[in-house]
């Protein structure tokens, strides 16, 4: 409540001389900024980005391993956990935390389904420490098992301070209606009883290390303010000698959903119902329409700007919120619409309600204003992300995610700007289909 | 959904040269602050009403903000609020209101392509709002919905926060929590909102700050737009004056967790750019600064012994720590306190929920001790040093945040080289020892301390504290032989608390009313 509401918000260049005018792409290419990319023999890849304040840098490592990764028993949450072991230092550097801290460095990772993403932002002067101490952890991470212990401990608090909401609760029933074999079935942090058990699991830690964190599966992003020659110099001595032996994971692939399916949760504590309607899609795609054309339907039809959140958030305020959660992962995930409905005798009418939306979105062709300003809207959304070295490494990395490359990303706007109200039709025929749908409500416990 | 390690997602950056934000005064006697930023294609805007929730009539508490709220998320003399949605979609821009105790501020960033399209949207919301009573209604009707549920139900952590200062400033204008009490929010009416806005949203008490790219006569523009607003006489609201706090009072909310959240603090003296406020930021930074594992605290209670996610300390307000690591702006406050967040502790063993948060709580009043008993070593000094002038920054990564701090300035008397985001590295470099333990000395010795734990079964932790009892550690792998000592002293570390100074409450009573 206190944060700042209304549509999305910040922005801005920064000052200087490295910044360019963000609409100055070359071409049609929505990136603006001078990149260059290179490989070393061993598979590693890298981009090195100018942009940003002068004088800074943000050095990201993005790890193309995350939660889908986790396909055996008894190990969800394990990327996660991995993330912090990745803190706990080498025979090197011993304490990576006090490195770090001695450039000042704003340092941190977070893991996502797909992947985990580490990185320092700090000053430009600290490049050839940064990459030292980056790349021996990634080539030399050593830790004990009592340490290791002792960091279970820290993730079931990180698990216990956002396990207990609704949302919480009504995401985990979500993913385990709709998901029997894959592993976007457990949310990131893992399943209670896998991250109680995880102090057991050391053995499986430097597994997952041997398999995953490997050259072929880890991509360099670097922005800021610093010299392309030194830094690729610098990065080839200091990884070079990292050993390739990549080993992807057998992520089974969920059994094909064809007919509907329905759950009900409820909630100890209090709450309005939530209904959460969601469709199996496609995986992530730079060139394939119907998948971009699904990826932006989701906000034309139940956006702040679409006609149903009109009508029954502002006009009958029946609904108390109404997103769209409509991004496309690297494997088939579900999208979604989620409603927090005000009178709890109303949700069946609003499923009907929102389903009827659906139907009509195969039929009708989609407004060309709308079409129109969703485009200026995902194009002006992009830019605005920008402003920062740490925005920028994350702007590309949804590219690199899904395909190990950060060039898909000019394609995907590409094939946004051209998409027309058929695209969008097609996407809503094929995908927002009653075989591929998921229904989850949550009530609260004894009405 | 991405977990995250030590904090929430940060956008990052910044920004070695820092443009100072010149201060100018329109005709009309409303302030100016412009952050000029040449060649950037975004322009922000702060625009800052000198209102906050310490100006909500008794028994109207929420009013400021369902105030800020309507204007921000409602419809305009000129547009609906679905039409002004429309409006701003393609621009991917929007703005935001934001109250604290003492200021409301609405804030927003565009692309410079978008400019006058968004201005007129953003001065319309301010300047010529329509007061719909459809708009208020869902406002309200949305407000009362966090109040009544997500407030007490999803985030036991920041509710533990909100009632620390409930508790600390109780009988002041700074008690109540910002968005208000159940039957408060309840009461509030749309000619409640109005009158709010007429007293108070007048030209002499707007600040229009504007940052970034914008073209020549821009901020000069915004301010003659908003000095139409009449000018009215506005009350000045005492600070709060809180009398030393002699004793331990302990509140402990009940409900049914898995963990225990708890919030420790007294007030203190400190205003920012003023006495030791720079000795007391680098003391903290040391002691627990926020989300980093920099935090002695975090090595102490997380990192060594595993115990939860993350434990900090502070000297000035943080809402919404779990969001994000970036310091929050624009909650500036003519009263503080010294502050200690613990994230939620977990039982590890049946019946070591009680054990274990006292434990963590007792281990960081214990670490309080020893750094107002021995102050900080020269080394320490010297490594805080080093890494809070680079750390800082980061403080200022975006031109919405610069001109924000630069807001804040203004609320502080600061400007130019006294300017917050200039002033820290110059006075980190200048402390000596003498300043360092001198103002641990004068802030953090105080012989009580309000504590906050929103956990299981109330009456036993309050019997538990009472007796005294020691409640060592429980670790779910071996305990290390290096911690065995401590870890003893930890668990026996004195409470000393009168029964009739604990409240056990039920969460259905929080925040409920007055």
């Amino acid at each position: 409540m206190r944060a700042l509401i209304a549509a999305s918000l910040l922005a801005c260049a920064s000052l200087g001389a490295v910044a360019p005018p963000a609409a100055a792409q070359s071409g049609d290419d929505i990136f603006p900024f001078e990149t260059r990319r290179f490989e070393l023999d061993n598979g590693l890849r890298a981009y090195l980005i100018h942009a940003g304040s002068p004088g800074m840098l943000a050095y990201a490592s993005v790890v193309r391993t995350g939660a889908r990764d986790e396909v055996e028993a008894g190990v969800t949450g394990f990327a996660h956990f991995f993330e912090h072991m990745m803190f706990r230092g080498t025979a090197k550097y011993p304490n990576y935390d006090a490195v770090s801290e001695s450039f000042g460095a704003n340092r941190n990772a977070n893991t996502s389904q797909d992947r985990t993403f580490y990185y320092l932002v700090a000053g430009s002067q600290y490049l050839e420490k940064i990459v030292d101490l980056e790349s021996d952890r990634f080539q030399n991470l050593s830790y004990g098992e009592p340490v290791f212990r002792t960091e279970a401990g820290a993730i079931l608090g990180e698990y216990q301070q956002g396990a207990y909401s609704a949302f919480s609760i009504l995401d985990r029933a979500v993913r385990e209606t709709i998901f029997t074999e894959h592993p976007y079935r457990h949310q990131v942090i893992g399943f209670e009883a896998d991250v109680r058990a995880m102090p057991q699991q050391y053995q499986y830690s430097l597994d997952f290390f041997r398999r995953f964190y490997r050259p072929e599966n880890v991509v360099l992003v670097v922005v800021g303010d610093f010299d392309f020659d030194k830094a690729e110099a610098l990065i080839r001595q200091s990884y070079s000698g990292w050993a390739p032996g990549y080993q992807a994971p057998a992520v089974p692939a969920e059994p094909a959903q064809t007919k509907p399916r329905t759950a009900a949760v409820t909630y100890s504590g209090r709450t309005l119902p939530m209904l959460a309607l969601n469709w199996i899609a496609p995986a992530w795609s730079a060139t394939d329409r119907t998948a971009v054309a699904l990826e932006i339907l989701g906000d034309i039809a139940f956006g702040p700007n679409s006609a149903m959140y009109r009508k029954l958030v502002i006009e009958q305020q029946r609904l108390q919120s109404l997103q769209a959660g409509f991004g496309l992962s690297r494997d088939p995930d579900f999208v979604q619409v989620m409603a927090m409905v005000s009178n709890p005798a109303d949700v069946q009418a609003i499923e009907a309600e929102l389903l009827a939306e659906v139907e009509r979105f195969k039929n009708e062709p989609v407004d060309e204003k709308m079409l129109a300003d969703t485009k200026s809207a995902a194009r002006y959304g992009f830019l605005m992300g920008l402003e920062t070295h740490l925005g920028v490494a994350g702007a590309v990395s949804r590219a690199i995610i899904n395909t190990g490359e950060m060039e898909p990303i000019n394609d995907y706007y590409r094939t946004l700007q051209s998409l027309t109200a058929d695209d969008l039709r097609e996407a809503a025929r094929q995908i927002l289909t009653e075989g591929r749908r998921t229904i989850v409500t949550l009530t609260q416990a004894g009405g | 959904m991405i977990t995250h390690r030590r904090m929430g997602a940060t956008r990052l950056a910044l920004l070695s040269s820092l443009a100072l934000a010149s201060l100018l005064y329109g005709c009309g006697g409303g302030e100016t602050i412009a952050l000029e930023e040449k060649g950037s294609p975004f322009i922000a805007f702060d625009i800052w009403v000198k209102a906050g929730s310490q100006n909500d009539p008794e028994g109207k508490e929420g009013l400021a903000s369902l105030t800020a709220q309507l204007l921000a998320d409602g419809s305009t003399q000129q547009d609906t609020y679905q039409q002004i949605i429309e409006k701003l979609y393609p621009m991917a821009a929007g703005y935001g209101a934001s109250v604290d105790k003492e200021m409301t501020v609405f804030r927003g960033t565009v692309h410079v392509d978008n400019l006058e399209g968004y201005y007129g949207l953003l001065k319309n919301a301010l300047l010529t709002p329509a007061f719909s009573q459809a708009d208020f209604d869902r406002i309200k009707s949305q407000t009362l919905n966090y109040l009544e549920r997500q407030r007490r139900y999803n985030r036991d952590e920041e509710l533990s926060k909100e009632l620390l200062y409930w508790m600390a400033y109780q009988g002041t204008p700074y008690q109540h929590p910002e968005e208000g009490y159940v039957q408060s929010v309840k009461s509030i009416t749309l000619d409640d909102v109005k009158a709010f806005y007429d007293t108070y949203y007048v030209a002499n008490n707007i600040v229009t700050a504007v940052g970034g790219g914008f073209p020549g006569g821009f901020p000069q523009r915004v301010r003659a737009d908003f000095d139409t607003r009449p000018k009215g006489r506005v009350e000045k609201v005492p600070a709060p004056e809180l009398e030393e706090l002699d004793r331990v009072r302990i509140l402990i909310v009940e409900k049914e967790t898995d963990a225990t959240s708890i919030s420790l603090g007294f007030p203190t003296e400190l205003i920012r750019g003023k006495g030791d406020f720079y000795a007391m930021k680098l003391v903290n930074a040391w002691f627990g600064d926020h989300r980093n594992s920099f935090s002695h605290l975090y090595q102490v209670i997380r990192e060594k012994r595993g115990m939860n996610y993350g434990d900090y300390s502070y000297i000035e307000p943080f809402p919404l720590g779990y969001t994000t690591q970036d310091r929050p702006v624009n909650v500036s406050r003519r009263s503080n306190l010294f502050e200690i967040w613990i994230r939620p502790v977990g039982q590890t063993w049946v019946g070591d929920l009680h054990p274990r948060a006292l434990f963590a709580a007792r281990a960081a009043l214990r670490e309080l001790a020893r750094l107002t008993a021995n102050g900080l070593p020269e080394s320490e000094i010297d490594r805080t040093k080093v890494f809070l002038s680079d750390y800082s920054l980061n403080y200022g990564s975006t031109v919405s945040r610069r001109l924000a701090y630069a807001v804040d300035d203004a609320f502080y008397g600061l400007s130019g080289p006294s300017g917050y985001l200039a002033a820290i590295r110059p006075e980190l470099a200048k402390l000596t020892k003498k300043d360092v333990d001198g103002a641990i000395e004068k802030h953090l010795k105080s012989p009580g301390m309000y504590m906050v734990f929103v956990t299981r079964d109330g009456e036993a932790l309050k019997k538990l504290i009472l007796s005294g009892k020691a409640t060592p550690n429980t670790y779910s792998g071996e305990v290390l032989l290096s911690l065995v000592s401590e870890d003893q002293q930890i668990a026996s570390w004195p409470i000393v608390v009168q029964g009739d100074d604990i409240r056990v409450m039920d969460i259905s009573e929080v925040f409920e009313s007055r």
